[in-house]
């Protein structure tokens, strides 16, 4: 099975109601008017194939529907026509910190991510120290959650959704936040990814990253994909949309 | 798409969240798990003072026939309106990863149900210190707690899926409950209403399993077969009819929430 991900004219539309009634009272009120709905298309057409061991960049403009594409890989949002196929695990980074709980302590929430990522808590016990000590986090663990930084928590969640065992890591914008030194550490997890042979999706605006991990990179416009290939010719083709 | 909801990973997640869910939900207050304890109680000591100082009901040991009424109803309303904004609670993970979506509400019950089981101890508690001894019949309760978890889940499958496109549902559900609180026979037994509406209050499951209940319990033997297999009949209606309906609107949660 090399065709871990394949998907086959896929098209998203959203449907977006230009006077939103969600109570019964509007409903009442303007039953005799109809709502107007506009359709969105998200994503028209996506053809695309993965194979073990891509490491595949997604990159366009805001709204370009990146984050859509991903939700669509993630089966978190069904596709309005075509075909996802996924022969695989999925571990979806596609915000961090998935199921985080402020009420709960850094420990506690460990296991609640570790385990919606798919992992037995035995597990985790195993792995915790490791976990712990990558975040760099260890003098904290038994402090409530809503108490940690933006920066902490999501090192936190990245030390919990690298241990997650897939064959597909679906990564939006990870490493948006945290600061330098952790930001290189998790280049280093993502060399250390690329080596093991699995298998990253990764969407993001930082065109120098995607250079260097990425074998193949899509580029998505206005929900089409104008292209998909090689790294380098695909990101001067963004650079020439982008810059009209 | 069929899939296998009850795989080893989701069970773990069901786990993970349900239990969290019911840490969180007394953490932050000083008595903490009483909390669970003093709701039902403190709705049960008006309800007695009223219904058993003021107007008396002719009834023997009013006050477990009571008490055994309002935990149940107590499970009943809290399970479902907290289930209804089931999504709307989990947004943040719901919109991000993906599992079954029926696992959010099952979860969600599971925490409402380990505070009935707490409240159902306090219940025990005073049918010790009562007269009643123990009877075998008593078992007979384990069979109407599972129709009652199922009655209970089927309905906030359809709540919580309806609720994410229809959020007057969460007035109308409050305004539903306290009606059912009077028509269900919670403080009243079902004697006093004349015969010929019998039929109607037992089109009620939630009645039928509080009244069966207190015969179990109370009065100390296992009501009629076809009365059993008729409470049956209607938990797995509702419960096939919630399932459908949820399944019906699943795909859509992640979008519309």
């Amino acid at each position: 099975m090399s065709n871990l991900v394949e998907l086959n004219n896929v098209c998203k539309i959203f449907r977006i109601p230009h006077e939103r009634r969600n109570t019964l009272k509007e409903n009442f009120l303007n039953f005799h008017r109809k709502v107007k709905i506009e359709d969105f298309h998200a994503l028209k057409n996506i053809n695309l194939t993965i194979n073990q061991g891509d490491f595949i960049g997604i990159i366009g403009r805001n709204g370009s529907g990146k984050s859509t594409l991903l939700k669509i890989i993630a089966n978190i949002y069904p596709p309005t026509s075509g075909k996802v196929i996924v022969n695989g695990s999925i571990s979806p980074f596609l915000e961090l910190g998935v199921g985080f709980n402020g009420d709960l302590t850094a420990r506690e929430n460990v296991y609640l991510n570790g385990v919606i990522l798919g992992l037995s808590r035995r597990e985790i016990d195993k792995k915790f120290k490791e976990i712990v000590n990558y975040a760099e986090l260890s003098d904290f663990m038994d402090m409530k959650l809503k108490n940690f930084s933006s920066g902490m928590q999501v090192r936190l969640a990245f030390s919990v959704a690298i241990q997650a065992d897939a064959d597909v890591y679906l990564c939006d914008e990870v490493l948006a936040v945290g600061d330098i030194s952790f930001q290189k550490k998790c280049f280093n997890t993502f060399h250390d990814f690329k080596k093991a042979g699995k298998t990253i999706i990764y969407v993001t605006h930082d065109l120098s990253s995607v250079k260097l991990f990425c074998n193949k990179t899509a580029l998505l416009d206005h929900g089409e994909m104008l292209n998909f290939g090689e790294t380098e010719e695909v990101v001067r083709k963004y650079l020439e949309v982008v810059n009209g | 798409m069929k899939e296998n909801i009850f795989t080893k990973k989701n069970l773990r997640i069901l786990k993970e969240i349900a239990v969290s869910d019911f840490k969180v939900r007394y953490q932050n207050s000083l008595l903490g798990y009483v909390w669970t304890l003093i709701k039902p109680l403190l709705l049960f000591a008006v309800l007695y003072v009223v219904f058993s100082v003021f107007m008396r009901f002719p009834v023997e040991n009013y006050q477990l026939y009571l008490l055994l009424g309002v935990i149940i109803w107590n499970f009943f309303s809290e399970a479902t309106v907290v289930a209804l904004r089931a999504f709307e609670t989990k947004q943040s993970l719901i919109t991000k990863i993906y599992f079954p979506r029926i696992i959010v509400v099952i979860a969600s019950t599971l925490t409402s149900f380990m505070t009935f089981l707490l409240n159902m101890l306090v219940f025990f508690v005073f049918l010790t210190l009562s007269n009643i001894g123990f009877h075998f019949s008593f078992l007979f309760f384990l069979i109407y707690i599972v129709e009652l978890y199922f009655i209970i889940l089927a309905l906030s499958l359809i709540l919580s899926v309806l609720y994410v496109k229809f959020r007057d549902l969460s007035h109308i559900w409050e305004v539903l409950l306290q009606v059912g609180f009077w028509l269900t026979p919670i403080i009243y037994p079902v004697s006093l209403i004349p015969d010929t509406y019998h039929r109607f209050i037992y089109l009620n499951p939630l009645a039928r399993v509080i009244e069966y209940s207190r015969v179990v319990f109370i009065d100390g033997y296992i009501p009629a077969f076809h009365l059993n297999i008729s409470l049956a009949l209607m938990t797995i209606l509702i419960f096939v009819f919630g399932l459908f309906v949820f399944r019906k609107f699943e795909l859509q949660i992640a979008e519309n929430i």
